[in-house]
């Protein structure tokens, strides 16, 4: 008699699902009004809902609660920035430890990159990031694993993902026991910019030093080096005592290669493996501090413990106050047949400015770039001992001196002064010809003002804007003054009279019907950044080939003569 | 980031062959992603540098009332179709311009072009890649006779990678270690077998014009063979002349449509007369008995 009460909302429940048992139905709307004092008009929606799915749970009971759902993913593309609490079956590349303070507290974290579509060989993957806060144990490099609930990062539209302490990590296939991917060693001149690698290599140097934490909480003690081959130097970083000798052969796995500013540096971690290495044949400590000469085209900004030998063309004197106190430098050029940079010397100099130019064998300096040209700063008169006469060709002019650099070359940097490159002009911008340059800081004007110093009546010049490319590298020339007369064969009154004549634009595709497509080389110096290369060029030729020849010597370079 | 994408796409050196028989594009997801068309030889390319023979410019008014040249340009190895619209910088189309009027006044026209590459699909889903110049100028013989030969040059390493990359197992991996592009494994993908002959038929004949052999590369036109009777009596009479481009069409037509220089020159050789068979052309192309698939070249309506 007591469900009797229901019977319209039962009905009611009846005409939506009519497979529901009516006794059933009854009940769960006595269980609302009894257990809750849900009357059956305001439990209707719910109980409805309830026999529409086809389920029976006992409304009170719980943990079922949770309704949202893990959302399992067969590929990383299919993820978003928002996800939560996905699930993924993933192949871990690469798995390294480190340690965090989070809030207040150190703590290890685990982070890497992972691929999916582990199962498909040669299949597309794609490759992301991934932190690790748990950090789980039986997470490692080469593994294939289930993650169950980690969640997607989203930062600067790069995609990660972050296992959490609450993420299951179930292992499907154990990784293979390499700790990080075991190359093959790799040449010191061949290291890239980034990445974890592996290298043969005799110490040349090693010291120990201190490493001040930004937060003023400590310091750590590390151990700081440079290792060498047959190939070059590099210098290195280890984080853990690190007791190989002067003089010791080592195999290191596992490095991880940073840069700082544009060089190159190996970092020795927990997971880095260094072993003792046994190579009769490979070259002695001398031979290889002899070989660790670096050449002007090599210096990059950031390199310490530089050795080399070079030929001082120009210095002056700069005197400046610093705390009340005179101080002074030398600030020069330099030049060695591979190129021409400056070089700034904090001490007295070990000869007489007048005796220019004077060859020095520099050691142990650094580099730094002003204007993205090398500067070798020398602390100390020490650093220098002067030669009677260079390694090379004493007759060399190294003052002039233009190195040929491709273009390829060029773009990859460092900057250069004294180079020259070659590539097929294939733009001649529209501000080409006349310009107007602030009389303040040589800045081009637009429409007479200076993005520096504001308005400015600007003093007149003349330069070509261009665009020359090689073999699928591509850089900027701005051609000076004199460069540009001297290939347009005009002086600066002709010049005026045939803007007048063509107008602007005219003028522009006058030079473009001169050189656009045509073989050119330029020489000046290069500045190379985050934005390209470019040539500033004192020097512009058009080259002239003879087709005919060209298309012989082809010919018989393809066999088909 | 930032700066990256809006880096610079170098120019290559592609001859009209290997442009015009790309059909693979690929571009990235972002909005100022560049976009690449992908060769044949494996060549990724958003900017070229392409030269040759002005053969056709003509200002066409579009749909929506703006104005676009259309035009070609001819190197020993094909035609290059290109465009200069109103979204190009003044100097290129007051270029295009001065280009139409000498064309026109019979003055021949040997031309160089950085352009852009473009891509597109027909609703039939036919792909097509064309160019939009962005800076051009009128060149000499021997500037062209150098480009011809860097662009040989270009190719052949391109093939020679190719021919490298058939030793190679088709993986990303793999590639990278034998210092091959990407890009090559994309279009071995895409392309399936490539036969690289008519590439090297058409490096020995670009060779053989930069070297001044004009006559070793020289080929006669296309000569169509049309069954006996037909063509009896080519007055110039405008039922004729229909008849004869719709069976020529049919006969020529591989699948492409035909070109409309072959057309008028089959035409020429039946003893029409070329403008006349040329408005007769787009006579037929305004009736609907011919469509134009792709600008120059013709087909018959499917219901003609």
């Amino acid at each position: 008699m007591s469900n009797d009460k229901y019977a319209d909302y039962v009905q009611a429940v009846q005409k939506e699902c009519p497979e529901a048992d009516a006794g059933e139905i009854a009940e769960a709307f006595a269980k609302y009004e009894e257990e809750f004092y849900i009357p059956p008009q305001d439990a209707m929606r719910s109980v409805l809902r309830r026999f529409q799915s086809g389920t029976t749970p006992a409304p009170s009971r719980s943990g079922s609660a949770s309704t949202q759902a893990t959302k399992k993913v067969a590929t990383l593309g299919e993820l978003s920035g928002s996800d939560r609490d996905i699930e993924i079956e993933v192949a871990i590349v690469s798995h390294n430890i480190r340690n965090q303070m989070i809030r207040g507290e150190e703590k290890q974290i685990a982070f890497g990159m992972l691929e999916d579509n582990p199962w498909e060989e040669n299949g597309q993957r794609t490759r992301w990031d991934f932190k690790d806060w748990g950090p789980h144990a039986n997470l490692a490099a080469g593994s294939i694993v289930r993650v169950e609930g980690a969640s997607v990062n989203e930062y600067n539209g790069k995609m990660s993902l972050n296992i959490n302490q609450s993420t299951r990590i179930v292992v499907l296939k154990e990784g293979v026991a390499t700790p990080v991917p075991s190359n093959d060693p790799l040449d010191i001149s061949n290291i890239p910019k980034d990445g974890y690698i592996c290298v043969v290599g005799r110490v040349l140097a090693r010291r120990p030093d201190q490493i001040h934490r930004k937060d003023g909480s400590g310091a750590i003690d590390v151990v700081r080096g440079r290792l060498a081959d047959n190939t070059g130097t590099i210098g290195f970083l280890s984080w853990e005592p690190f007791d190989h000798e002067v003089g010791t052969l080592v195999k290191i796995d596992g490095a991880q290669v940073r840069s700082f500013r544009d060089t190159p540096e190996l970092n020795f971690g927990r997971t880095t493996r260094i072993e003792v290495y046994h190579d009769a044949n490979f070259a002695d400590l001398d031979t290889l501090s002899q070989n660790s000469l670096t050449n002007v085209a090599a210096l990059r900004d950031g390199s310490r413990d530089v050795d080399a030998v070079v030929q001082i063309t120009e210095i002056t004197k700069r005197t400046f106050n610093r705390d009340g106190e005179e101080k002074f430098l030398w600030s020069g050029q330099i030049a060695d047949p591979t190129g021409r940079c400056r070089i700034s010397i904090w001490d007295a100099l070990p000869f007489k400015e007048n005796e220019l130019p004077v060859t020095v064998q520099v050691k142990g300096a650094r580099v730094r770039a002003w204007q993205g040209i090398p500067d070798i700063t020398v602390d100390n008169a020490e650093q220098l001992t002067v030669l009677e006469n260079p390694p090379w060709d004493a007759e060399m002019d190294l003052t002039n001196h233009a190195v040929e650099v491709k273009l390829s070359e060029v773009v990859a940097g460092p900057s250069r002064v004294g180079m020259m490159t070659r590539g097929m002009l294939v733009s001649v911008r529209e501000d080409s010809g006349f310009i107007k340059r602030c009389t303040e800081c040589r800045r081009v004007l637009r429409d007479g003002v200076c993005f520096d110093c504001g308005e400015n009546e600007g003093t007149e010049d003349v330069r070509l804007r261009l665009v020359v490319d090689d073999e699928g590298v591509t850089a900027a020339v701005l051609v000076n003054k004199d460069a540009s007369l001297a290939v347009l064969g005009m002086d600066q009154q002709q010049m005026r009279s045939k803007v007048e004549e063509l107008g602007d634009l005219g003028f522009v595709q006058h030079v473009r019907e001169l050189m656009l497509g045509r073989k050119i080389s330029v020489s000046g110096r290069s500045i190379v950044d985050d934005q390209g290369a470019m040539v500033l060029a004192d020097g512009f030729e058009i080259e002239e080939h003879d087709a005919q020849m060209r298309a012989s010597e082809l010919r018989a370079q393809w066999g088909w003569a | 980031m930032e700066r990256a994408r809006i880096a610079r796409q170098p120019a290559h050196l592609l001859l009209a062959s290997e442009f015009g028989s790309a059909t693979l594009n690929e571009k990235g997801s972002g909005e100022y992603d560049p976009s690449f068309v992908i060769t044949k030889l494996g060549a990724k390319v958003n900017r070229i540098v392409a030269a040759g023979l002005l053969e056709r410019l003509e200002l066409r008014e579009t749909s929506n009332g703006s104005s676009l040249y259309q035009g070609q340009i001819r190197d020993p190895t094909g035609l290059h179709y290109f465009s200069v619209g109103e979204y190009n910088s003044e100097m290129m189309q007051e270029l295009a311009h001065q280009w139409t009027e000498r064309l026109n006044d019979g003055e021949p026209l040997l031309v160089m072009m950085t352009s852009k590459t473009r891509w597109y699909q027909t609703d039939e889903g036919a792909v097509y890649t064309s160019l939009r110049p962005e800076e051009a100028c009128v060149v000499k013989r021997d500037v062209y006779a150098n480009w011809l030969l860097d662009a040989c040059q270009a190719t052949m390493e391109r093939m020679n990678q190719f021919t490298a990359s058939l030793e190679v197992e088709p993986t990303l991996d793999a590639f990278a270690r034998a210092g091959l592009p990407t890009s090559l494994l994309a279009a071995r993908n895409h392309y399936g077998e490539v036969d690289l002959e008519p590439f090297k038929l058409n490096l020995m004949q670009a060779l053989d014009i930069a070297e001044g052999r004009i006559e070793a590369a020289t080929t006669p036109p296309p000569i169509m063979t049309l069954p006996e009777g037909e063509a009896d009596a080519p007055s110039g009479d405008g039922a004729d002349l229909d008849a004869f481009l719709v069976q020529a069409i049919g006969h020529l037509d591989q699948g492409e449509g035909v070109t409309f220089d072959t057309l008028l020159k089959n035409a020429v050789a039946r003893g029409f007369v070329r403008e006349v068979a040329e408005a007769k052309l787009d006579d037929m192309l305004d009736s609907g008995v011919l469509e134009e698939p792709r600008f120059g070249w013709f087909r018959l309506a499917p219901s003609a």
